[in-house]
């Protein structure tokens, strides 16, 4: 009886071994354990041994019975999870599909984003303020010569019919963003610091580098004791936040009517990094932003006295920094609304 | 402004081996913006000079020479050359095969080379000088006309740069750099910068003794706008050519050679940057008088124009009238002619402003009036002068100074400033010993005075016009001289008070970030100005419009009081490209009206608002659809935003609307924006030819933020709920908010009423819609058998029915 169910064990392994399918493994069932299989059929034969030896071998056709059944199971469970709900052909290199959403902001939009955050971090405010402004505000107090030629109609976008002479009546698209920077410091306390993104207005013909309407970001602090030298950390802000490396950065020389000192602030060419390239006409700088302190007469036209405070300034081109970043060589494609240009920035 | 650094040279002693990048950056940094550097020669590379030995005829062409020409170094070859004035032992400028020719001095290099002309071949190239760029330094006399470089003393081979002299170095300076700094304009200027940012020695220009006194008379009757003027009548002089040191100079920073008379004054005005005029003095009656003119005066200017003066204009007269007008331009009369002997020279300070009013009044701004706009020191004169005189001996050595009257009577006071030693050292952030301080400063020519904690300064005369006035300036002196570079940054200290909590401007990101990435829209930006077709379109009325004095083009004259006319431009400028696609704005408008300002009370602002709109284009079957999406970016946008509510009602339809499809947005009571289809005549005036196009505009201002996140959370049911459809058929003109309402009415097991579909088709009869309603219907207290959810249905049908008249629909 022993070496019978050797034989069977045995036979069993190799068959189970050899299914490849649920129906095999079925069959290999009923061959062994099933009615008429040989396990069963010897189970049959139990009545006709010796009773000393009936035991002992009910035994062990009863462990081999079990022994089957788990193998069985076991060898089901291996089918089961080896096989593929799909063809093996799948094609992995076909393209994904793009996000449902298309909607997108402006790239500028993002910019400024990008630069407000950065700002918020180090406590500066939000500031906003209105498109129309007066020649009081966009010159008068910004220290402009009463004949300076950006007075002049070329220059700006006089509105019509509002030029009763006095210039707090005269009224124009704002040319810059610094005298909407008085009417901050106008009706805030010092110490302060605030950034001011917004869009300004130059009447000029139009290329691939000028534009009518563009969009500057403009970032003052106004504090009893700040240098020119703390400029130098804003302005690394900025172009850290915008081309996530530190940027070399220079500060020359620069006039403007509305600071004293004032600067013109080059950053190095991030196209050569320096060497000098077409881009930046070979010098390996490229004028990014000017900034200064303040004129005194500026901060005095804001109410504040220039012996006790002081500050600094930067004002920069969104418009430049986005066509930097993404390597934009048109201006003019931000006002398209061309949804071709757009679609890329999502 | 173009600088020759030769000419640089002449007054200040600048090392031979100086590093010229090193300069252009060390100037760059610290005084103005050097844009270019150029080295002149290479706009002569690879040409000779070359003596033709012998002119032949061309066997094939009557019009062409073959020259033997010796070229030095490389031999005697043969060339082919048209010109007219060929001739054997001819000095001529020769490119020679495989140089790199810049054709006029400019554009990408060309390679010359050796080439066949009608069968006879040729080595190199004769130049004309207009073919090198020398055109107004040797004007030819007539066409084909080749530069005879014969009067020079080089031999065969010379590289034409050393026989021309032409081994200079030109600095190109961004004029904008240096509109705040008079002093820098001319080579003395800059060299007096250069002096002080290297310590080196500055050449003085030695002042002119006069030689005549006479009775020589000149009058000033408007001293404020005439400081100085030095009048000198010379005799003995002729119209003839400068030297060729005085002619290339002139030529190299841009301007022309004329003859000897004009050079000198224009080569005096580009040293010392002080314009000076030279007038015919046989064409003077009398004597000068500076003066304003008369309103009914007219002076015939040398470029022909003839200008009906007024009294704001300064002119130069003599007993007969006006002859000139003052720093802009000589008249006609008192022209250099060529049979001209005696000159009256004028070296003169005139008073910035006044200048520039003339020069624009008449539209005639010239070299000298661009000068004396910057505000000019009258000291300079004195310079100007003596150059003058020096150059007039040097050309006409025969010449007799027969007047001389130097006028003065507005002499410039030295700006005078005091400041701080300790406020200096708390702007610049940084300690400098005293001694560094003044060192920097009298480099620059300032006189200083340090008194204990007191720095007294007094600016030299070429800086008092303006440029240096009040202490920041000074502090900006020794930070530029100390070097900007050597400042090391400092980190602003911060004093936190509390947590920036801006509102308003969260709450305007929230909008666009929640129309871009939730509602599927892309932002654009439109110009401020509307095309008066759209807003012919769009607004059907210019009421309140704000317009341009100076638009960008007559049709782009009004600005914005809506959002709408440029966005349904965007909308037909994208449809060639897309079928399907939703864009949105944000920005201000403006409204002819309320006029006032929060900050100055004579200020008279318009009424600006900011207001977001959108547009959703789709296939003109999509109205239904695109309608609901686009009231969905509404409804859902408060909750997402975190502000106050709207509601919508129909109270004044939009002009540009549909006359079915369209709302008012209310918040409260207050109406702050519309919704709509745009209405099939203003689409086709929008030139928008198939797509449907929903928009909204919003107005920003009035929109409330909420102070925090205000829904509640609720509760999980505790027991199941579920969804119940009905279809039932309704009315056409019942709306779903009285549906809404109804089945709500159905017991307190209907949790929610939902909108499924709205059906109208072949089954359905006319005059009726079937409308499916989804109702989530569940107990607070068990789970509802399937006996009671239809129930709780049964009872919300027979509320539609007896409210609405809804029936259900046959199966």
């Amino acid at each position: 009886m022993n070496e019978k169910i050797k034989a069977i064990m045995e036979e069993v392994r190799s068959r189970i071994g050899s299914a490849g399918s649920e129906a095999e493994l079925q069959n290999v069932k009923s061959s062994f354990v099933g009615k008429q299989g040989s396990l069963s059929l010897l189970m049959k034969d139990l009545p006709q041994l010796e009773v000393s030896l009936r035991a002992e071998a009910g035994k062990l056709l009863n462990q081999a019975k079990n022994q089957i059944t788990e193998l069985i199971e076991n060898k089901r469970m291996e089918l089961k999870l080896k096989a593929s709900e799909v063809s093996p052909d799948f094609d992995c290199s076909v393209p994904g599909l793009a996000p449902r959403s298309k909607g997108g902001l402006h790239p500028i939009t993002q910019m400024c984003y990008d630069l407000n955050d950065a700002f918020r971090s180090m406590g500066f405010e939000i500031f906003q303020e209105d498109d129309i402004t007066s020649e009081l505000y966009a010159f008068d107090k910004l220290n402009f010569p009463q004949n300076h030629p950006a007075r002049e109609s070329m220059d700006t976008y006089w509105l019509e019919g509002h030029d009763s002479g006095k210039t707090c009546e005269k009224l124009c698209l704002r040319p810059h963003l610094t005298g909407g920077s008085v009417r901050y410091m106008q009706t805030h306390k010092p110490p302060f610091r605030f950034v001011y993104p917004g869009r300004v207005y130059r009447n000029e013909t139009t290329d691939a580098h000028h534009e009518r309407a563009f969009f500057q970001y403009e970032a003052l602090i106004v504090d009893k004791d700040i240098t020119f030298t703390s400029g130098k950390v804003m302005i690394g802000s900025i172009l850290s936040k915008v081309f996530g490396t530190d940027v070399p950065v220079r500060m020359r020389s620069g006039f403007f009517p509305f600071v004293e000192p004032g600067f013109e602030i080059d950053m190095q060419c991030q196209v050569c990094g320096g060497k000098g390239c077409s881009v930046c006409k070979h010098v390996g700088w490229i004028e990014v932003m000017p900034g200064g302190s303040p004129h005194p007469n500026v901060l005095r036209a804001a109410g504040l006295d220039p012996d006790e405070y002081t500050g600094f300034y930067v004002n920069i081109g969104l418009d430049r920094l986005v066509m930097m970043r993404y390597g934009v060589d048109d201006v003019r494609l931000f006002h398209s609304a061309d949804l071709r240009f757009l679609e890329q920035f999502r | 402004m173009k600088l020759s650094l030769d000419w640089i040279r002449d007054y200040v002693e600048l090392p031979e081996d100086t590093d010229l990048k090193k300069l252009a950056y060390d100037l760059t940094m610290d005084t103005v913006e050097v844009e270019d550097v150029e080295y002149l020669a290479r706009r002569f590379d690879g040409m000779v000079v070359g003596v033709i030995n012998e002119v032949q005829p061309h066997p094939n062409a009557d019009k062409l020479r073959v020259c033997k020409v010796d070229l030095g170094a490389e031999g005697e070859k043969e060339i082919v050359c048209g010109g007219i004035n060929l001739e054997a032992g001819m000095r001529v400028a020769v490119a020679v095969p495989g140089a790199m020719v810049r054709w006029h001095g400019e554009g990408e290099p060309v390679e010359i080379k050796k080439s066949k002309l009608r069968g006879v071949e040729s080595y190199g190239m004769i130049c004309a000088s207009d073919e090198i760029g020398l055109g107004d330094l040797f004007p030819s006399a007539q066409e084909a006309e080749i530069l005879d470089l014969s009067a020079l003393d080089c031999a065969a081979g010379t590289p034409l740069a050393d026989a021309l002299d032409m081994n200079d170095v030109l600095l190109e300076i961004d004029n904008k750099s240096m509109t705040n700094r008079p002093d820098l304009w001319g080579h003395y200027g800059i060299a007096r910068e250069i002096a002080a940012l290297y310590d080196l020695p500055l050449k003085k220009i030695e002042p002119y003794v006069p030689e005549a006194s006479s009775d020589f008379k000149v009058e000033i009757l408007d001293p404020e706008r005439c400081a100085r003027y030095i009048g000198v009548q010379i005799e003995g002089v002729e119209v003839k050519a400068s030297d060729y040191k005085m002619q290339s100079r002139i030529w190299k920073v841009g301007m022309r050679p004329i003859n000897a008379l004009v050079d000198i004054t224009n080569y005096v005005m580009l040293a010392t940057g002080n314009p000076t005029h030279a007038f015919d003095a046989d064409n003077i009656s009398d004597h000068i008088v500076v003066r304003r003119a008369a309103a009914d005066e007219k002076l015939l200017l040398l470029n022909g124009k003839e200008l009906e003066l007024c009294d704001d204009d300064l002119v130069i007269t003599d007993s007969e009238g006006p002859v000139a007008l003052a720093g802009v331009m000589g008249g006609a009369k008192d022209s250099i002619l060529p049979k001209t002997q005696r000159v009256i020279l004028e070296v003169a300070n005139f008073e910035s402003t006044g200048i520039r009013r003339t020069a624009l009044r008449y539209d005639n701004r010239t070299e000298a009036s661009a000068r004396y706009e910057k505000a000019i020191d009258p000291e300079r004169c004195d310079q100007a002068l003596a150059l003058s005189m020096q150059f007039f001996k040097e050309l006409y050595p025969g010449l007799e100074v027969t007047g001389y009257c130097d006028l003065f009577p507005t002499k410039l006071k030295r700006a005078e400033i005091d400041l701080s030693l300790e406020w200096l050292e708390r702007r610049l952030g940084k300690h400098l010993e005293n001694d560094q301080i003044r060192r920097l400063l009298e480099r620059l020519g300032f006189d200083v005075q340090i008194n204990g904690d007191d720095l007294h300064v007094t600016a030299p005369t070429w800086r008092s016009t303006g440029d240096i006035s009040i202490k920041d300036d000074v502090m900006e002196e020794v930070a530029r001289m100390y070097g900007y570079d050597n400042f090391e940054a400092t980190p602003f200290t911060t004093s936190f008070s509390a947590a920036i909590n801006q509102k308003d401007q969260d709450l305007l990101r929230a909008i666009k970030e929640y129309l871009a990435i939730r509602c599927d829209m892309q932002e654009v930006y439109t110009y401020p100005w509307m095309n008066d077709r759209y807003v012919n379109a769009v607004l059907q009325s210019t009421e309140g419009v704000l317009s341009l004095s100076t638009p960008p083009a007559p049709d782009l004259s009004y600005i914005r009081s809506s959002l709408l006319p440029n966005l349904c431009e965007a909308v037909s400028k994208n449809e060639r490209y897309s079928k399907e696609f939703s864009i949105f704005e944000e920005a201000q408008v403006f409204f002819d009206r309320n006029y006032s300002s929060p900050y100055d009370p004579t200020e008279a602002l318009p009424e600006q608002r900011r207001h977001i709109a959108a547009a959703m284009a789709g296939a003109a079957d999509s109205v239904e659809r695109l309608f609901r999406e686009l009231k969905g970016a509404l409804e859902y946008m408060p909750r997402y935003t975190h502000m106050e509510g709207f509601s919508f009602r129909k109270e004044e339809k939009p002009v540009w609307a549909d006359d079915v499809v369209w709302l008012n947005v209310f918040l409260g009571d207050e109406r702050i924006g519309d919704l709509g289809l745009l209405n099939k005549k203003v689409s086709m005036d929008c030139e928008i030819r198939n797509l449907a196009v929903m928009l909204f505009e919003l107005d920003v201002t009035r929109l409330k933020p909420l102070r925090s996140r205000t829904n509640r959370f609720t509760h999980l049911a505790e027991y199941p709920e579920t969804d119940y459809d009905i279809s039932m058929l309704f009315d056409s003109s019942s709306a779903w908010t009285d549906m809404e309402a109804a089945a709500m009415e159905g017991g307190e097991l209907i949790k929610r009423v939902s909108f499924v579909d709205e059906y109208h088709g072949k089954q359905i009869p006319e005059g009726k819609k079937s409308v499916t309603l989804r109702l989530t219907i569940g107990s607070k207290e068990k789970t509802l058998t399937s006996q009671e959810i239809e129930e709780a249905a049964g009872r919300v049908m027979k509320k539609l029915g007896k409210k609405l008249g809804a029936e259900l629909r046959a199966q």
